[in-house]
Formats: C-alpha cells, sequence, structure tokens
C-alpha cells in the first residue's frame, strides 16, 4: 500500500521542492501572461465584488457592522482563497495528463503546487486588503499576530479538501459540478456578508460548525478588532484542519495508485 | 556485477468495465446492477535483471507489454503482483516534453522541463545556455513556445532532456520521432550515456536499432517472456520463430480474392512457402539472409513445355523483380500428381518491408498460361542495420 502523510514522505516531497515551486510559480505566470492587464484582472474582480456587495448590503440591507468595507473584504478574500484553490485543484490531476501517465513523481505535489498557486494569487489580493486599510485607516493591533496561524490552517483545509476531490474527480468527472454547488451554497451559508450575530443565539454554534466561519469570523476580529481567538475555538479548527488533510490524504492514497490507467 | 534493475514475477491486469462510469450519477445508477469487467493481463510472470550498465532491449509485436512494462518499472503504473527494484535515479524518456507550456518562454520550458526530469534550481542554471546553445535556439530564447515549429520544440525538448544524469534511463520509441538527423543525435546521446555507464532500458519497434546499441534483449510475446539472452540471438528467434502462426493467418487473407488467380489449371500451384537459412518455413527474413522460395504443385496431366516463374512488388505496387525457368535456360516437364521447385535466394536484396509475391505456371512460349496467382504471397524484411530505404547493397566505405 502507497503511503502518505509519513514522515518518509514528507521528506521527499521537501527533496521535491523545487518542483513544487516551479510548477506553481509557472501556473502562477499562465494565469496572467496572456491578458493585457495581467495580475491587475485577478484584483479586479474581489474589488468588483466588493462594491456590489456594499452597495447592496450596507445600503439595503442595513448591516451594521463597523469597518464594513474591511469585514466585507477580508471575507471574500477569506473565501475566494478556499473556492479558488479547490476548483483549480479539481483540475490538478486530471488537467496534467502528461504529468501523470509519462513521468513519474509523488502524485500529491501536483494538487500541492495547485494549491501553492492559489495561496499566491490570495496574496496578491491582500496587498489590496492592506492598501484598504491604510485607505480607511484601519491599524491592526497585536492580535493581528493569529493571522499567519489562522491562515496557514486555512491553507491545510483546502490541501485537505483539494486532495479528496482531485483523486475523485479521476474517477468521477461530476465532483466538479457537485463541489461547485457545495461551494455556492458555502458562499451564503457562511458568514462572508453578514456577522454572525444575525443569527439568534441558539442556533449560531451550527453555523460555527463550519470550520470556515470560524476562521472568517477569527480573523476579523484578530485582524479589524483587535480581538484574540478563543483557545477553543482556535483548538477545534486545528481539529478540523487535521481531520480533513488526513481524510484528503487517505482518499488520495487509495486511489492514487490507478491514476495513470484511470485518467 | 550489480543489478540496476530487478523485475520479479510481473503481473499485470487493466480491468476494462464493459461500460464506462465516469460521473458519481452513472455510478449510483450502476449500483443496481453487478458492474462487468473484462480482465486483460498484459503481462504474466515476467522477471528478469538488468546489471549497472548494460544497455537492454525490449521487444515484442504491438501489445505484447512492453510500454507497459517500462512503465511499471517507471512507477507511473503499479504492478498487480511481483516486485520491481530500480537501483539509483531513474529517468525515463517516455515521452520528449513532458509539462512542456505553450504560453511559457522557451527559457522558462527549460526551467519547467527541466526540474520535471529531476534537475535542481542551482543546476538548471547552469545549463539553460547549453541547452539554448544546442537546440540552435539562442534567437528565440524569449519566444513563447507556441511561436516555435514543432521541429525547434521536439529540439528543445531533447536537448533538455539529455542534461539529466540518471543511472538508470528508460527510452521508449522516442527515436522514432524526427528525421533522420535527429535520429543520429540521439545514437550519439544514448552512446555518450553507454559510455558514462548509465543503464539503459530500450524500447523499440526498429530492430535495426536494438541490434547496434543492446548487450542483451528481452523478447515478449503475449505478455510473456519469451526469450533474453544476447540480442544477436534473441533478434533471430524473433525475426524467424514465428512462422506457423503467422502463416496460417496470411493463408486465410489469401484465400478470399479469387480474382486474383487465373489460368487453365492443367497444373495448379497449391501452396508457396518461404524458408529461412535453416529450412524452416516463415515470413519473416533478416535483410541479406538467404531464402529459398518453394512452389508446392499439382499436375493435372503430362505437359512437357513448362515454365515456372516468380514476380516480386512492394507493398505500394512496384515491380520489383521477375525471374522464371525459361529465363534462366531450364527447361521443364511435369508428370501428373503433385510436386514442387524452389527457387533459392542466396540474399535477399531488400532492407525493410512487406513484400508480395506472384507464383505462375506458363507454357514456354507464354500463351497459355496454367495457373497464376497474383500477388497473393507475401514475406516481410526486417533490417539488420539502420541504413535506410528498399533495398539492401553490401558496400563498404573506403577512405
Amino acid at each position: 500500500m502507497y503511503k502518505l502523510l509519513t514522515a518518509n514522505h514528507i521528506h521527499e516531497l521537501y527533496r521535491y521542492r523545487d518542483l513544487i515551486l516551479r510548477l506553481a510559480w509557472s501556473d502562477f505566470k499562465l494565469r496572467y501572461k496572456s491578458s493585457a492587464l495581467g495580475f491587475f484582472w485577478s484584483l479586479l474582480e474581489p474589488l468588483l465584488m466588493l462594491v456590489v456587495l456594499y452597495v447592496v448590503f450596507s445600503n439595503l440591507m442595513r448591516v451594521q457592522v463597523e469597518h464594513y468595507q474591511l469585514f466585507l473584504l477580508l471575507g471574500i478574500i477569506l473565501w475566494n482563497f478556499i473556492d479558488r484553490g479547490t476548483s483549480m485543484s479539481i483540475w490538478g490531476i486530471v488537467g496534467k495528463p502528461s504529468l501523470v501517465q509519462k513521468v513519474y513523481f509523488p502524485r500529491d505535489i501536483l494538487v500541492i503546487s495547485t494549491c501553492i498557486t492559489a495561496l499566491m494569487m490570495t496574496a496578491l489580493e491582500f496587498v489590496v486588503f492592506i492598501i484598504f486599510m491604510v485607505i480607511f485607516r484601519v491599524l491592526p493591533e497585536v492580535t493581528v499576530a493569529y493571522f499567519p496561524i489562522l491562515f496557514i490552517l486555512e491553507f491545510f483545509i483546502i490541501l485537505g479538501l483539494s486532495m479528496a476531490l482531485s483523486a475523485l474527480n479521476v474517477y468521477f468527472r461530476d465532483v466538479q459540478f457537485i463541489w461547485r454547488l457545495i461551494v455556492q451554497v458555502g458562499f451564503f451559508g457562511t458568514p462572508i456578508l453578514y456577522p454572525i450575530t444575525i443569527f439568534p443565539e441558539n442556533i449560531r454554534w451550527i453555523v460555527m460548525l463550519n470550520p470556515m466561519a470560524q476562521i472568517i469570523t477569527m480573523m476579523r476580529d484578530c485582524t479589524l478588532y483587535g480581538i484574540s481567538p478563543e483557545p477553543a475555538n482556535l483548538a477545534y479548527v486545528a481539529v478540523c484542519t487535521l481531520v480533513l488533510l488526513l481524510l484528503g490524504y487517505s482518499i488520495f492514497a487509495r486511489l492514487e495508485p490507478r491514476f495513470a490507467e484511470a485518467i | 556485477m550489480a543489478s540496476a534493475v530487478e523485475v520479479e514475477h510481473l503481473w499485470k491486469t487493466f480491468q476494462i468495465p464493459h461500460e464506462k462510469r465516469t460521473t458519481l450519477f452513472e455510478n449510483l445508477v450502476g449500483m443496481m446492477k453487478p458492474r462487468q469487467y473484462e480482465t486483460y493481463t498484459v503481462l504474466k510472470d515476467v522477471s528478469f535483471e538488468v546489471e549497472e550498465g548494460e544497455c537492454v532491449g525490449i521487444i515484442g509485436d504491438n501489445g505484447s507489454g512492453k510500454s507497459t512494462m517500462l512503465k511499471i518499472i517507471a512507477n507511473i503504473l503499479r504492478p498487480t503482483k511481483g516486485k520491481v527494484r530500480v537501483k539509483g535515479k531513474m529517468t525515463p524518456f517516455l515521452e520528449l516534453g513532458v509539462g512542456f507550456q505553450p504560453d511559457l518562454t522557451v527559457r522558462e520550458n527549460i526551467g519547467v522541463y527541466a526540474t520535471v526530469m529531476g534537475l535542481s534550481r542551482k543546476d538548471i542554471l547552469e545549463i539553460s545556455d547549453d541547452v539554448v546553445k544546442f537546440a540552435g535556439l539562442e534567437k528565440f530564447e524569449d519566444t513563447k513556445l507556441k511561436n516555435l515549429s514543432s521541429g525547434m520544440q521536439v529540439r528543445l525538448a531533447f536537448s533538455t532532456a539529455i542534461q539529466t544524469e540518471p543511472d538508470v534511463l528508460l527510452v521508449d520509441e522516442v527515436l522514432a520521432v524526427g528525421d533522420m538527423e535527429f535520429q543520429q543525435k540521439c545514437f550519439d546521446v544514448f552512446n555518450r550515456y553507454r559510455k558514462e555507464g548509465v543503464t539503459i532500458l530500450f524500447v523499440s519497434h526498429d530492430l535495426g536499432a536494438v541490434r547496434r546499441f543492446c548487450d542483451r534483449t528481452l523478447l515478449l510475446g503475449g505478455g510473456e517472456r519469451r526469450a533474453f539472452e544476447e540480442t544477436g540471438k534473441v533478434l533471430d528467434k524473433y525475426v524467424y520463430g514465428r512462422s506457423e502462426c503467422e502463416n496460417s493467418s496470411d493463408d486465410s487473407n489469401i484465400g478470399q480474392c479469387g480474382s486474383n488467380r487465373w489460368g487453365n489449371k492443367k497444373v495448379i500451384i497449391i501452396d508457396v512457402e518461404f524458408l529461412d537459412k535453416f529450412g524452416i518455413k516463415c515470413t519473416r527474413f533478416s535483410s541479406m539472409d538467404p531464402m529459398t522460395v518453394r512452389i508446392h504443385y499439382h499436375a493435372v496431366e503430362d505437359i512437357s513445355d513448362i515454365t515456372f516463374g516468380i514476380a516480386i512488388h512492394s507493398d505500394d505496387g512496384h515491380h520489383l523483380f521477375g525471374t522464371n525457368t525459361k529465363i534462366k535456360n531450364i527447361p521443364l516437364r511435369v508428370l501428373p500428381g503433385d510436386g514442387r521447385i524452389d527457387l533459392k535466394i542466396d540474399h535477399i536484396p531488400m532492407l525493410s518491408g512487406k513484400f508480395l509475391l506472384s507464383p505462375a505456371a506458363q507454357s514456354s512460349d507464354y500463351q497459355i498460361t496454367y495457373h497464376w496467382i497474383d500477388k497473393q504471397y507475401s514475406f516481410e524484411v526486417i533490417p539488420t542495420s539502420s541504413d535506410a530505404g528498399l533495398i539492401a547493397m553490401s558496400c563498404n566505405w573506403v577512405t
């Protein structure tokens, strides 16, 4: 049986670090190369979305949140990250037949590098976010130290999901459509446009079972409002991340041996 | 010497479902009825060892499992049963330009491809200039790959691929693409690798190349190991050792085209056999080897004035050669009953290809045709060298 997520395999991934980064970087460049405005397109998309949602929610729906623009932008960027990371990774294996059928390296490299491409794109969006923070004169407090921790947790959630999705999509090509539906529902079911407080107290915990809801809420708290995350919540997200990662990897490891035949 | 590649009792079975279910929906709907598979065993209990620094050819008909074998050794496919061990760093040349991105520049593609082939970032910085120069693309360094001709792309891929320094090299028919000059370059590089002591496994249909390069050769047939020994012996076995099974299928094709035979049938040509240098019936011959064409006939009555002849055509219909007993001044007479006549050819003067033979029995003034079977028998010629063309010439360069 092909074992992944062992010390050995992680060491092997380290040996392949050049390949992971090279694939991620060339993919990143490709996405912007053919368009005249280059990576500004990628910034335009979340900004446009921000404007529309801001107008709708702050004026028509009258959501009352301090720094609503930044609140909204951070939510959109974080959600974009998981949306983009998983949607790109679904094609990570199926979309690169020659790298699977004509050459061998540990196949999770394809998925990891795709997730890193998504990470690079998100990093660009955070540049916009920082500019907005400066414009609106919101300076983060010390609690922003939690930001990288939460961001890394989100990355591994994405990686775990991507492992499962990319492997399943080799055998069941409609996984991509099902996943799009889930992402759509998730966008509205996660407190991105609204604060968690719009839900009545007694059902909030159900919404907060979603680790992404936890991450986005904690991210806003620590970046915009100077509130440290509850250790219990942080621990919950960490456990969720670990479970998703293990689950994703075990599905991947089970399906991986026949990739070259089934692709 | 230590072995670089060990293959032990290797089995590989593919499962081909009768109906392909590629979506979850089809799988859910299909859960009602049991799934039917066609299992197809490609490799059956194959074992062999390759020593360090050895060059081993893998030959066999299409579908004999050559490529599957190579892919299992490369770890791309996993064996159903059995083990494969490879010592040292392995590089597969199954396809040139794996991971090429048409929208990236030449230089960026060198980076991607070289990384895929296992070079480190430092190595890549060092080799990039050499690669560009070797591929003759100095002017196009920053051109997008898609704007290069396909020939340039192949050159670029090849120049990059050969920068790798493997211990074990797996080559699958890469040499089949490209012009003569390119093939020669490939051979030069493989010779260099051999001198450096790289172990090479070489899958090919080009028996000439196998003969030139490989110390030993593995012959696969129907997924089984048929032979694994010195290349010359294996090639002889491959070329000559398969007559019975092939002839029967050829014959069945022959019988069907009735319009291609005519004559008054006072003499009937029953069969034509091709015999190799060992006197064994077969249809494949090595270029420049001896061959005997044996014509079996049946005469209905006593004919005192008969000429037997043959004509040879290439498979695209060119008349290459014709001769008969009258041209050679051999008066013949046949008595009622069966008989045979042999035509001995000292050296087959063809280099490669399929050739058609038409036997005929006529009167010596050609006025009466007893029996003529037009282009109904065939044999194949396989090159023993890398010479090119249709005909073989024994020749020497003198300097």
